[in-house]
Parts: structure tokens; C-alpha cells; sequence
């Protein structure tokens, strides 16, 4: 076992330098400069090309960030002159992990719920409920349903406030707007999985066993028809935590979306790879995680990664 | 067997997630609750403005390059005068002299402190712009004090002695500054923040995190910064020791960060911020509602056209550069592209800009470039030109008009784009490229025509025309005129007034004479602001919006 945690590390390791390699290279290939603007002079460019280190070659910048990011420093942005990376990724990722978790969490639930409803009430009004909800949801672009949102409850109706971060009424709207699409997807699998548990021959044998309805749909339809949810987790989990540019932006959300997307306009090198770093970072640790888990669980696996 | 372990494995996942986020989130939003509902209540009881802005990348004076950023050093900070409306005020300086060559100021500061305690001295000044032109710092801004003795050369790493650089502290209260003309706007550009003073100690002490957050910055301003929540909100209290602080009728300022104008216009439309611009979508319907404002924000836009294209050789030809100008029709363009918002724009210099007396445009007009098409002078111009280049088919004339890939330029260009293949049936191709690709492309003069505009930096027709001299950086597509040239050298030295402007109409008339560019829109800026909200300016050079004087009825 200490052997296949140690390979799945090392991958997980390289996977990281692979990773932010091919940013750092991606990045200079972008055409245009971060510091160009309509009044940029060649003198100055010069000032801030040798400022930031950019006046060495591509090699010795590239040690020196790999050096840097071994101490776990990502560098200062060039867009943001006194904010280190590492504390712009600090001071907003908890916004946006607030909002994705919360808008994870109801996903979750609204979408199992949904989804077990559909299916129970087959070809009955909660299913095409559910249905054409779940259509809504895939359908609809965040930004026109974030818009409407705001519209319709905040402006129009006046129960929620429009927009900001500073409790929790402020968050239902931005939660709403951000899990929809993930309800929708959520409802839809777990509509599908749970037909598919309903007509198996265990579910008949628990019927003739004499079971509750109850003790049917939770312990043995329920129990069953989550797994494919369980396995599709994961990148749900990352669609939404790095899917919250849109939402954070219409509902001034104090989040990372929107330094990610205006870095990325600016051509701030440092913004872009600290951030894909740090995400980067963040969905390997979870892959690595839930591959010891598989290991743990499967002993196929464990023996196979031998 | 496995399939249960699994089945708890969910669960138990869901059961982390669950404590994690109620853990996690739970305690933070009490704390933000409560004492919101506090402030806010007080906030209203005082007087306090309340607006937003896009984003404040930094509130370093001699650091931040953003407009957004300027309005809130403004705020809290001042320099040696104060450029309301572009009406010059004292500030930090109480008064100052010209030496009688018009090259030498001397400003006599009055007494005033920092918020440290510590008073605010010449020396921190001096610092100050010392600090901007260092090459070691790498302002973005340094240009501005390029009118300084030897600062361009100090910036550029020429001279490496700072104490030639002409800017001097002769004691704590008196300050001299040295410029290489005499430049009549040289005191009002001065309220730019990059010549704001910082105090050395304070910024060598705090390094990197200068002005990095609310308590490693000193005020010396109208408004001390209370509290700088970045990304949320940046909350100024009035100065109890600023020098004018019975002019100052606000409490309080409030700027909340907020990216997304629709949204900013949200939050007006609630009553929560008392002014925001309109985005350009929506600004036809509050033009009809008759709530919308205008102003100039002073940005200037053209089509820069490359001189050095020789494979395309009627970019170099006279009366085709001359039938594009006549074949476009502004008026039309402005109307189908920005609904009417902007004002179609026929000559270089902005209708704004200070002339002997009153606006430079009023007193010398140009009537080259007609606002409407005039599409019988077009053909007349390209007919010239395709017999000089030889050429039959106007479809065999291909320009390319390089534009940065948003929206509202995209459809801008192809308003253009309909309107030139119109009227003149040449083969006029659009060319999208990222915002920063266009900027290089620009500067390195790989385009036949690109989208350019500039935003003055001062209140004299000079910030536009120095744009357009042989050897200035910003001229891309290096169009060269040595009559034009001589002009603006000799108008850079003029001390008359009207020789000036004079010299500055000879050499406009001669750019578009040459059809050096196309000219096609002053920018203007639509806003709503709350009836009882007064003196609040919105300007065109520097920061955008200027608060400091404002004040509720």
C-alpha cells in the first residue's frame, strides 16, 4: 500500500511541474506584452521589463519561478503592484469557496432530491416537472439566468438585496444562480440511475420480503442509485469552485473568477500561473485523495498500480 | 460488500461536506452581520457618498496607472494644487512664483500634516517624484514628469544622480521645480497622483507593502482611509486635519468594488450608491426617461494609418487616404454604433481642450472632414488615386483594420466596414485581435489601419499633437511631416498664448490636409446621479470623477 501511495505522490508531483510548465511556456507565447498600454513608452517598458525580471532569458526566469514556487511563493502581480499573488489567492479564494460550497451543497440536495422525485412519480406531473426544470437549468447561460435573478428579486420584488458578499441574505441569490446548472445535471443522473436500481430483481426480493416502502426507496433504492453521483463528484466539485467567474461578477461577489479572467486579459503572467498553479494544485490533491480512496476500497486497484 | 463500503464512503463524503461548509462558513457570516448592520446605519444618519468602481489595482500615488485608481488617491491624499474642473486651487502649496524665463516654480507649502502626525514637508515632495522617475521602481506613469530637467533622463538610465534631476527641497516649506519650457499647463498637471508626496520613512519602513492595504498608507487629503476591504470596499472618514476642511461638506465616502456595470446600475436603480455611468446598452432608455447625463470623458479615437506599408501602396497615396475620411459618415456611425452616445469627431484636437481664452476648437475651427459622408468627394479622391497607382478595380485595394475583440469595437468597426465598402467598393477586411495584440501590433507597426485613441494627459492641445511628430514613440504607423514637426517644436517653446495656438492650428490643418488619420469620435460618458447630490465633477483628464467637493442638499 505505502508503495502505491508513494507512485500515486510522485505522479501527482509531476503532474503539478508538467502543469506549470506548459503555463509558464503558453503564457510568453501569447502574443503582446503585459505592460503594452496605449501609453506605454519604450524607456519605461524597458524600466518594468527589468523590474520584474523579464529582461533575463526565458531559461533563468523559468528557475527562478520553479525556485520561488518550491519556497511557495507565486510572485507580485504586475496588474496589482503591491499584492503578492499568494495574497490575492488568499484574501478571495474563501469567497469563492464559500459561494461554491454553498452552491455545491444545495446542488446536491436539491438535485437528489429532484432527481429521486422524478423517478418515483415516473410519467406523473413531478417527473416532467422535474424535466423540463432540469432543461431550464442546462439550457439557461449563467449570466442571463444571474440577470434575471437579480432583476426579478432583488430589483423588482425587493426581498434580496442585489448584489456583495456581507451575509447571508446576500448569498441566496449568487448560490441559486451558480447551482442551477448543477442541479439540473444532478437531477437528471440521478432520475436515470434510480430506474435503472428500480427494475433490478433485488428491489422485487425486498418488495417480497415484506419491506416497508420506506425501507425499499432509502436503503436499497437510494443507497444504490447514488454511486454514479459519487463518481461524477469530482468534477462537478471543480466545475463549480472555478466556474464562479460569471455569478461572482454580476452579483460583485469578492472572488477569485474575476482575477483569473482580467489576468488573463492583461496578460499579468504572474496572476495566470499563480492561479493555475494554485488550482492546478488544488484538483491534483483532490485526484490524489480519491485515488488512495479507490485504492483503499479496491484491492484490484492497489494491486494493479504494483 | 464493496458496493456498502462505497455506499458509506458517500455518505460519509456528503457528511463532510456538509460540517465543513456549516464550519466553515457559519461563524464568518455572524461576525459580517451584525456590525454591517451597524455602520450602515450610521453611515446614513451621517453624510456619506456612496459609489462604485470597477477595481482599484493599487492606491500607490507614484505606482497606480488607473483612472479608478486616481479618483481614490484624490481622496486621501492631495498634492501641491487641486485641479477641480480644471480650475487650479492651492493645495499642499499655498502659493507659488515663476522665475521670469517661466522655467523655474517655486512652491511655498503651507503647514499641514500627515495623518501620522508628522508634517508634511518639501522633502516629500521632492521624494515623491524622485520616487516615480527611479528607474528601479518602474512607474508606468513617469512620463508625466518628463517635462521635469532631466528627468527623462534620469528615467531612462542616462544619469543615475538623482539630486540633477530638477526638483529640489530648499527647506521643509519651499520647493523647486525646474521644467525645460515654460508650459503654461505644467502647474495643472501637477494634481496628477504621481506627484503626490509620500512620506520616505513611512515607505522604506513598510517595502513592498506600501499602500498595499488601509494602515500602510498616510492621508493628507480631505479623507483619511478608514477601512480598505479589497475587492469589497474602501470607506474614507473626513480629515479633522485637513487644511480646507470647512469646504469638505461629506462625512464620508463609501466605494464599493463592483466589477459588472449592469450591476452597478442595480444597486443605483435600488438606491443603494448615488451616482453610476450607464453602460452603453441601456443608455438610450434613460435618454428617453430624460435621467441621463453626458460628459466628454476626454478619450479620442482615430484610425492610425501605416506610413511604412509599402506592399500596400495606397496607404501612402494622399487621395486614397483622403477618400476614406470623406467616404465615412460620422454622424451615422455614432448613432448605429454607440446610439448617438458618443460625438462624431472631424478633426484631432478635443472640443475641451483650453485654447487662448476659451476652447482651442471654438477659436480655431477646422471644417476639412464634413460629419456626413460626402460620397461624390470620396469617388473623386479615389478615382485620383487609383490613377496614380494604376489601378482599375477598387476591389483590388485590401486594407485590413486591425481591432481589439470586444463587442461594442466589433461593431463599431463593421458600421465602418458597411460604410466604406459603400461608398467606395474597395476591399475594407476587419481584423480582430486580443486587446494586447493590438497594442503590439501598434507599436510595432504590423497593420494598414488600426483602432487607436488617446486621453490627455493635460489640458493643451499639445497632449494630441506631440502624438503625430516623427520620432514620438506612440506614432506607430510613423506618419512624418517636417512642416507639422517644426510646428509643435517651436509651439513646445512658444510663451505667447495665441502664437501657440496659432502654431497648433497650422499643424492640425496640415495633419488633415495630409489625411494623416481618420478621425471618428470623441468619447462621452452617459451617468445618473440622485437629484439632491451637488458639485460633483466629472472630468476629462486624469481622474474621471472628483467627489472631494460634493455634498447632498
Amino acid at each position: 500500500m505505502a508503495k502505491y501511495v508513494l507512485k500515486r505522490f510522485i505522479i501527482s508531483l509531476l503532474t503539478v511541474w508538467v502543469l506549470v510548465t506548459a503555463v509558464f511556456i503558453l503564457v510568453r507565447i501569447l502574443p503582446g506584452d503585459p505592460f503594452s498600454s496605449e501609453k506605454m513608452t519604450p524607456e519605461i517598458k524597458t524600466n518594468m521589463m527589468k523590474y520584474y525580471g523579464f529582461d533575463k532569458p526565458l531559461p533563468v526566469q523559468y528557475g527562478r519561478y520553479i525556485m520561488n514556487l518550491l519556497k511557495g511563493d507565486l510572485g507580485t502581480s504586475l496588474k496589482y503592484h503591491n499584492m503578492k499573488v499568494n495574497d490575492i489567492i488568499a484574501q478571495t479564494f474563501p469567497y469563492s469557496a464559500d459561494l461554491g460550497i454553498r452552491a455545491l451543497l444545495f446542488a446536491v440536495i436539491a438535485g437528489l432530491c429532484l432527481g429521486i422525485n422524478a423517478a418515483l412519480n415516473m410519467g406523473r406531473f413531478w417527473d416532467y416537472f422535474c424535466i423540463i426544470l432540469a432543461i431550464i437549468g442546462v439550457s439557461v447561460p449563467d449570466f442571463i439566468l444571474g440577470s434575471l435573478l437579480q432583476y426579478v428579486f432583488a430589483l423588482q420584488l425587493k426581498w434580496l438585496p442585489v448584489a456583495r458578499w456581507m451575509g447571508f441574505k446576500y448569498t441566496i441569490l449568487p448560490v441559486f444562480g451558480l447551482s442551477l446548472y448543477t442541479v439540473a445535471l444532478i437531477t437528471r443522473l440521478m432520475r436515470v440511475s434510480m430506474l435503472e436500481v428500480i427494475n433490478q430483481d433485488y428491489i422485487t426480493t425486498a418488495e417480497a420480503k415484506g419491506l416497508s416502502t420506506f425501507e425499499v426507496v432509502w436503503r436499497h433504492q437510494i443507497r444504490n442509485a447514488i454511486l454514479p453521483i459519487v463518481t461524477v463528484m469530482g468534477p462537478i466539485t471543480a466545475a463549480v469552485l472555478t466556474g464562479t467567474f460569471v455569478i461572482e461578477m454580476i452579483f460583485a461577489v469578492p472572488g477569485m473568477g474575476k482575477f483569473y479572467v482580467q489576468g488573463i486579459h492583461d496578460l499579468d503572467y504572474s496572476l495566470i500561473l499563480g492561479m493555475t498553479v494554485f488550482y492546478g494544485v488544488f484538483l491534483v490533491a483532490a485526484n490524489f485523495i480519491v485515488d488512495i480512496i479507490y485504492g483503499l476500497v479496491d484491492p484490484r486497484i492497489r494491486i494493479m498500480g504494483k | 460488500m464493496r458496493k456498502r463500503h462505497l455506499t458509506l464512503l458517500a455518505m460519509l463524503l456528503i457528511a463532510i461536506m456538509i460540517s465543513s461548509m456549516l464550519t466553515g462558513c457559519g461563524p464568518k457570516e455572524q461576525q459580517t452581520a451584525a456590525p454591517e448592520a451597524n455602520t450602515e446605519k450610521a453611515a446614513e444618519a451621517q453624510n456619506t457618498l456612496t459609489f462604485t468602481l470597477a477595481s482599484v489595482p493599487s492606491i500607490d500615488p507614484q505606482l497606480s496607472n488607473s483612472i479608478p485608481s486616481f479618483n481614490v488617491i484624490k481622496g486621501f491624499s492631495e498634492g501641491l494644487i487641486r485641479n477641480f474642473e480644471g480650475q487650479v486651487k492651492p493645495g499642499m502649496a499655498e502659493k507659488w512664483d515663476v522665475s521670469e524665463d517661466g522655467t523655474t516654480y517655486t512652491f511655498h507649502l503651507r503647514d499641514t500634516k500627515w495623518s501620522d502626525g508628522s508634517p508634511v514637508t518639501a522633502k516629500d515632495f521632492e521624494y515623491g517624484i524622485i520616487r516615480l522617475l527611479d528607474p528601479k521602481n518602474a512607474a508606468s506613469y513617469s512620463f508625466a514628469a518628463y517635462i521635469i530637467q532631466n528627468a527623462a533622463e534620469f528615467n531612462s538610465g542616462k544619469i543615475t544622480d538623482p539630486s540633477q534631476v530638477g526638483v529640489k527641497a530648499i527647506d521643509d516649506k519651499t520647493l523647486e521645480i525646474k521644467i525645460l519650457n515654460p508650459t503654461s499647463y505644467f502647474v495643472s498637471t501637477l494634481d496628477l497622483p504621481c506627484f503626490y508626496p509620500v512620506k520616505k520613512e513611512f515607505v522604506e519602513k513598510n517595502g513592498i507593502d506600501f499602500a498595499a492595504s488601509a494602515d500602510k498608507i498616510l492621508s493628507n487629503g480631505p479623507f483619511v482611509i478608514k477601512d480598505w476591504k479589497h475587492e469589497q470596499e474602501i470607506v474614507f472618514e473626513k480629515n479633522p486635519e485637513y487644511w480646507d476642511k470647512d469646504s469638505i461638506k461629506l462625512d464620508a465616502v463609501k466605494i464599493l468594488l463592483v466589477s459588472d456595470p449592469n450591476t452597478a446600475l442595480a444597486m443605483f436603480e435600488n438606491g443603494e450608491i448615488d451616482f453610476c455611468d450607464i453602460p452603453t446598452a441601456l443608455v438610450e432608455k434613460y435618454q428617453q426617461e430624460g435621467t441621463a447625463k453626458v460628459y466628454m470623458s476626454g478619450a479620442d479615437d482615430w484610425m492610425r494609418i501605416n506610413f511604412k506599408r509599402t506592399e500596400k501602396p495606397w496607404l501612402q497615396n494622399v487621395n486614397f487616404r483622403k477618400a476614406l475620411n470623406y467616404a465615412i459618415d460620422r454622424e451615422d456611425y455614432v448613432k448605429t454604433a454607440t446610439k448617438g452616445l458618443f460625438f462624431p469627431a472631424t478633426r484631432l484636437v478635443l472640443p475641451l481642450m483650453a485654447g487662448v481664452n476659451g476652447y482651442y476648437c471654438d477659436e480655431y475651427p477646422i471644417n476639412i472632414y464634413p460629419t456626413k459622408a460626402d460620397t461624390a468627394k470620396a469617388k473623386e479622391y479615389l478615382d485620383k488615386a487609383m490613377k496614380e497607382l494604376n489601378i482599375t478595380d477598387p476591389k483590388q485595394i485590401v486594407v485590413e483594420y486591425t481591432i481589439s475583440d470586444d463587442d461594442a469595437t466589433k461593431l463599431m468597426a463593421e458600421v465602418l466596414q458597411d460604410q466604406i465598402n459603400t461608398n467606395l467598393g474597395i476591399s475594407f477586411e476587419i481584423k480582430m485581435v486580443t486587446y494586447k495584440q493590438k497594442l503590439e501590433n501598434d507599436t510595432k507597426g504590423d497593420f494598414d489601419l488600426v483602432y487607436n485613441g488617446w486621453g490627455p494627459d493635460y489640458n493643451d492641445p499639445m497632449t494630441y499633437m506631440e502624438l503625430w511628430e516623427t520620432t514620438n514613440s506612440q506614432n506607430g504607423g510613423k506618419y512624418s511631416n517636417p512642416e507639422f514637426d517644426k510646428l509643435v517644436a517651436a509651439a513646445r517653446v512658444e510663451k505667447d498664448k495665441t502664437k501657440r495656438m496659432e502654431m497648433f492650428h497650422k499643424a492640425e490643418t496640415i495633419l488633415l490636409e495630409d489625411a494623416g488619420f481618420v478621425p471618428l469620435q470623441f468619447r462621452q460618458r452617459a451617468w445618473l446621479s440622485k437629484d439632491n447630490l451637488k458639485n460633483l465633477a466629472r472630468f476629462f483628464i486624469g481622474a474621471d470623477t472628483d467627489y472631494v467637493y460634493a455634498y447632498f442638499e
